[in-house]
């Protein structure tokens, strides 16, 4: 190319880069969230949770009362899930991490609901959990049980043989959020950004 | 005339070194096996320099027992993985692998080193060698 060819190409490609980033910052500004666009879709009525027999991290029995107390963010995934599981709980993580240095009170409490009882035990779950924090909430047991628990909050899950004796399972991407009353109050759909749940949370946590 | 062209360009090949390596890897993250787990995942990007498509058929680690590629996908709200025969690289192009997409699963680690090394396999052709070292741990 002769040098002034080159000088052109140089202006319009100066040109066309900042036409691109002037219109995703303007997309990004008017995509922003307001109050009527929260990240957390709320139910008309919170709606109780059905019997089950679950045990938690510790081994111990937990049942539907097991929520009560707290505000609980609600992920189903399991220990082997290399990708979408760690990432979503280091979201939740962080983003707890982000409403206690902001003074948030009170804070929600993070909880994983296996959907792959055979490989996940107690042990396993407490192992896991302890890598995104403290006072995190593991629920096990036999996929009976954990099957009421899914069905009454249409979250879906599948178990998928990957080679030989190893699988995947397939399961929603939501994360849930169960009142202080043990009540499934609403939920967040993926992908899941810490921005979201730092914005969205307080009003939640804050509405009683 | 011809010669010292000829010799001037395989000398500028020559200088260009990594950068004109046909496939190349850069981005690499490899997760820690968490506590119990015998798994990590691996994402990074990978380069196709040449004017011809690379296909990974196969990826292996000295560091690892396996090491398989796979891809999450998420449709209607589900979380699906699936194994990848293949990493297709585009001629003059690259492929992403990254948290919600396409990744490496490094299963049952053999040691407990602080680097990882990756072998890129076309077939039976080493494509790419790249060794990973974990950055040091900040608590």
């Amino acid at each position: 190319m002769g040098p002034k060819n080159l000088f052109v190409a140089f202006v319009l490609a100066i040109a066309l880069s900042a036409g691109i980033f002037l219109s995703v910052r303007m997309q990004s500004s008017s995509e922003s969230p307001s109050a009527e666009q929260s990240s957390i879709f709320v139910l008309p009525a919170p709606s109780p949770l059905p019997a089950f027999a679950l045990v938690d991290q510790r081994g111990e029995p937990a049942d539907e009362t097991v929520f009560d107390g707290y505000w609980n963010l609600v992920f189903f995934g399991f220990t082997h899930c290399p990708d979408v599981c760690p990432t979503t709980l280091q979201v939740l993580s962080a983003a707890k991490q982000e409403l206690a240095a902001a003074g948030q009170s009170p804070l929600p409490r993070i909880v994983l609901v296996s959907v792959d009882p055979e490989r996940d035990t107690p042990e396993v779950m407490a192992a896991y959990l302890a890598y995104f924090g403290d006072d995190n909430l593991g629920l096990t047991g036999s996929e009976e049980e954990i099957r009421k628990l899914t069905g009454a909050l249409g979250i879906y899950f599948d178990k998928r043989p990957t080679d030989g004796d190893n699988y995947s399972v397939d399961h929603s991407a939501a994360v849930l959020i169960v009142d202080p009353d043990g009540n499934f109050y609403g939920l967040v759909s993926g992908p899941h950004q810490v921005e979201n749940y730092v914005n969205d949370l307080p009003r939640v946590l804050g509405s009683r | 005339m011809r010669i010292v062209t000829v010799t001037l360009a395989l000398l500028l090949a020559a200088c260009g070194g990594a950068a004109h390596a046909p496939l190349i890897a850069s981005d690499v993250e490899i997760t820690r096996p968490m506590p119990g787990r015998e798994m990590s995942a691996g994402f990074l990007v990978l380069t196709n320099n040449t004017g011809t498509p690379v296909a990974i058929t196969r990826v292996s680690s000295p560091q690892f027992e396996s090491v398989e590629i796979h891809e999450t996908t998420v449709t209607d709200g589900i979380a699906r993985m699936r194994r990848l025969d293949e990493l297709r690289v585009p001629a003059h192009g690259f492929t992403t692998l990254e948290r919600g997409g396409k990744h490496l699963m490094l299963m049952r680690p053999v040691d407990e080193g602080n680097t990882v090394t990756l072998q890129f396999y076309a077939g039976d052709a080493l494509q790419l060698t790249y060794t990973y070292t974990y950055p040091t741990e900040t608590s």
